[in-house]
């Protein structure tokens, strides 16, 4: 272990941390309206665990829908045609300029607007219909409104990834007769997973807490389904420590997911661990050279 | 210089490029037979790595016509009418011709096998363990054969651009065409890149090399260009233009030769040029 040249510092740091984390947990132990008890018995609540279920699959759909449509127009964006590239800008410019929450709202009332929903070829003839209140359920409501918005953040997290890739890249694979298809998901695209993954970290992590917004819309969501029991017991703080806990236990499992894809995304590359003075930083572990047989 | 009876290798007719209202490439003709190492040199901006992109189809050209082994390059006759070649047929143009870059340019987050491998696998569709035979023979052949499971970022510049011209002779190419491809090492790992290209020479390799490494080009090169403002104002035998340069630049640079900051690049070069 390499020597720190100030030990003194290291010392001081931690003796600091040390007493404020201290200070902390008499806090959280002594204070009595914390109810600790009471947040114990409603953590696995079985309403509540309805709702954690419904936010987990909120979360997990508005993941899929904002990859999926924000894989697109990202590559819309970088499109050289003209009118591609328009549609992707006005659908960012509209999608990430509306609040999510005001998308939610209307999405859940889009049957003021439309009573029916049809499917059809473009002013030719109408293929089918729905009714607009059957499609649009408060579910569906909080995907589109959460869904659409993430979409527009994620394909310019996409895009940004996509450019941060060296344009000899690209010129190196179509130099060896490699199609757009093959050099897009072969050399550019887990290049740019490297700098895509960090901010879409933090997005997803976003998302899974902007999920608190369909209470609005009466999705019985983690939130909702707290408040439905508060309102009932008036017991505010040691439920909405209840859905604290399980807000961070979905990050975490979140925030681990980010670490793992990172690492497995950084093939080749010998990250560095942080910057900033030695003692801060600790020790620097050499790169490890993954062994793969050749066979 | 063998073969001048049969058809070149590569042929370029009045070939025209223009970035905006730039003209970088004024009429550009030249041949390249089989076997041959010619050097395009020229000070920067003359459009030569240009003239290489274009041959590469990594640019488009806006007038002329390339050739490669008579068969024009992107661009395909329909009805009488020439129109371009959609991505599949430049792709397998592309396939017969290979590149090696200033900056290397060899894919990061693979291994230096899977770099050799991937043009052979993904585009020319060999199986993959003939393109790891293949591939293991052509790294020990650029003396890269013990660091076939690095990655390119843990090798030196010159070893990497030693596997980026393993990675080109992957593609069993006709001819290959090198973009300054010692500008961006140091001086010390310049030599072994120039080392492999040489060999190739000798095993009578097609070349076209980008280089401004005078000593080299009076060893390797069959013939050499000189290019000014998108132009060729000289071309020749490596002797004749190297003994007897007719334009003013050319002249100015090999003189350089001859003068004191230059002499540690070029010693050899001194003697004959007087």
């Amino acid at each position: 272990m390499a020597r720190s040249p100030l030990p003194v510092w290291r010392l001081i740091t931690t003796m600091i941390v040390i007493v404020l984390l201290a200070r902390m947990l008499v806090f959280l132990i002594q204070t009595p309206n914390f109810e600790w008890g009471v947040v114990l018995s409603y953590l696995t609540f079985p309403s509540i665990m309805h709702g954690l279920l419904v936010t987990v699959v909120i979360t997990i759909s508005c993941t899929a829908l904002s990859i999926l449509l924000g894989t697109p127009i990202a590559l819309c964006r970088l499109s050289p045609v003209l009118a591609l590239r328009a549609m992707g800008g006005g659908y960012v410019w509209l999608f990430r300029g509306l609040p999510a929450l005001v998308q939610i709202v209307f999405w859940f009332n889009l049957a003021y607007l439309l009573p029916r929903i049809s499917l059809g070829i473009p002013f030719g003839p109408v293929l089918y219909s729905w009714s607009t209140n059957k499609v649009i359920t408060p579910f569906v409501a909080a995907l589109l409104g959460l869904g659409l918005t993430e979409a527009a953040y994620v394909s310019e997290i996409i895009r940004a990834g996509i450019l941060s890739v060296d344009r000899g890249q690209r010129d190196a694979a179509r130099s060896l007769g490699l199609g757009a298809w093959k050099t897009f998901f072969l050399v550019i695209a887990p290049q740019a997973m490297r700098f895509i993954l960090p901010p879409m970290g933090s997005q997803l992590i976003g998302l899974a807490k902007s999920t608190s917004l369909v209470s609005v819309v009466a999705t019985s969501d983690l939130l909702f389904s707290v408040e439905v029991i508060y309102s009932r017991t008036f017991e505010v703080i040691p439920l909405m420590l209840v859905a604290c806990f399980w807000y961070l236990v979905i990050v975490s499992i979140l925030f681990v997911l980010q670490v793992y894809l990172e690492r497995r995304f950084s093939q080749g590359r010998e990250e560095s661990r942080g910057w900033g003075p030695a003692w801060l930083r600790g020790r620097q572990r050499p790169a490890v050279v993954p062994s793969v047989d050749l066979g | 210089m063998s073969g001048q009876a049969r058809p070149p290798v590569l042929r370029l007719r009045g070939v025209r490029k223009a970035f905006g209202s730039e003209l970088v490439l004024d009429g550009i003709d030249l041949d390249i037979y089989e076997g041959e190492v010619v050097v395009v040199m020229g000070p920067s901006g003359s459009g030569k790595t240009t003239l290489i992109r274009c041959i590469d189809q990594l640019e488009s050209i806006d007038a002329g016509a390339i050739y490669l082994d008579d068969e024009l390059l992107g661009f395909e006759a329909v009805g009488g009418h020439l129109r371009p070649m959609d991505e599949r047929g430049v792709n397998a143009q592309r396939r017969r011709m290979a590149m090696v870059f200033q900056q290397f340019n060899l894919f990061p987050h693979k291994r230096v096998i899977d770099n050799v491998t991937i043009g052979p696998i993904e585009s020319r569709g060999l199986a993959r363990a003939d393109a790891i035979r293949t591939a293991r023979l052509l790294l020990e052949r650029v003396g890269i054969g013990d660091k076939l499971e690095c990655y390119p970022r843990q090798l030196s510049g010159g070893q990497q651009q030693r596997v980026a011209i393993a990675r080109a002779l992957a593609m069993e190419p006709r001819i290959i065409l090198f973009d300054e491809p010692t500008s961006a090492l140091d001086a010390e790992l310049v030599g072994e890149v120039l080392e492999v290209i040489r060999e190739l020479a000798r095993e009578g390799m097609t070349m076209v090399v980008v280089t401004h490494e005078l000593r080299f080009t009076r060893e390797v090169a069959d013939r050499c260009v000189f290019m000014e403002r998108g132009r060729i104002v000289e071309v020749g035998p490596t002797a004749q233009v190297f003994g007897n340069p007719r334009s003013e630049r050319l002249r100015a640079l090999l003189s350089e030769l001859q003068n004191p900051i230059a002499q540690d690049v070029d010693v050899g070069n001194r003697r004959s040029l007087r």
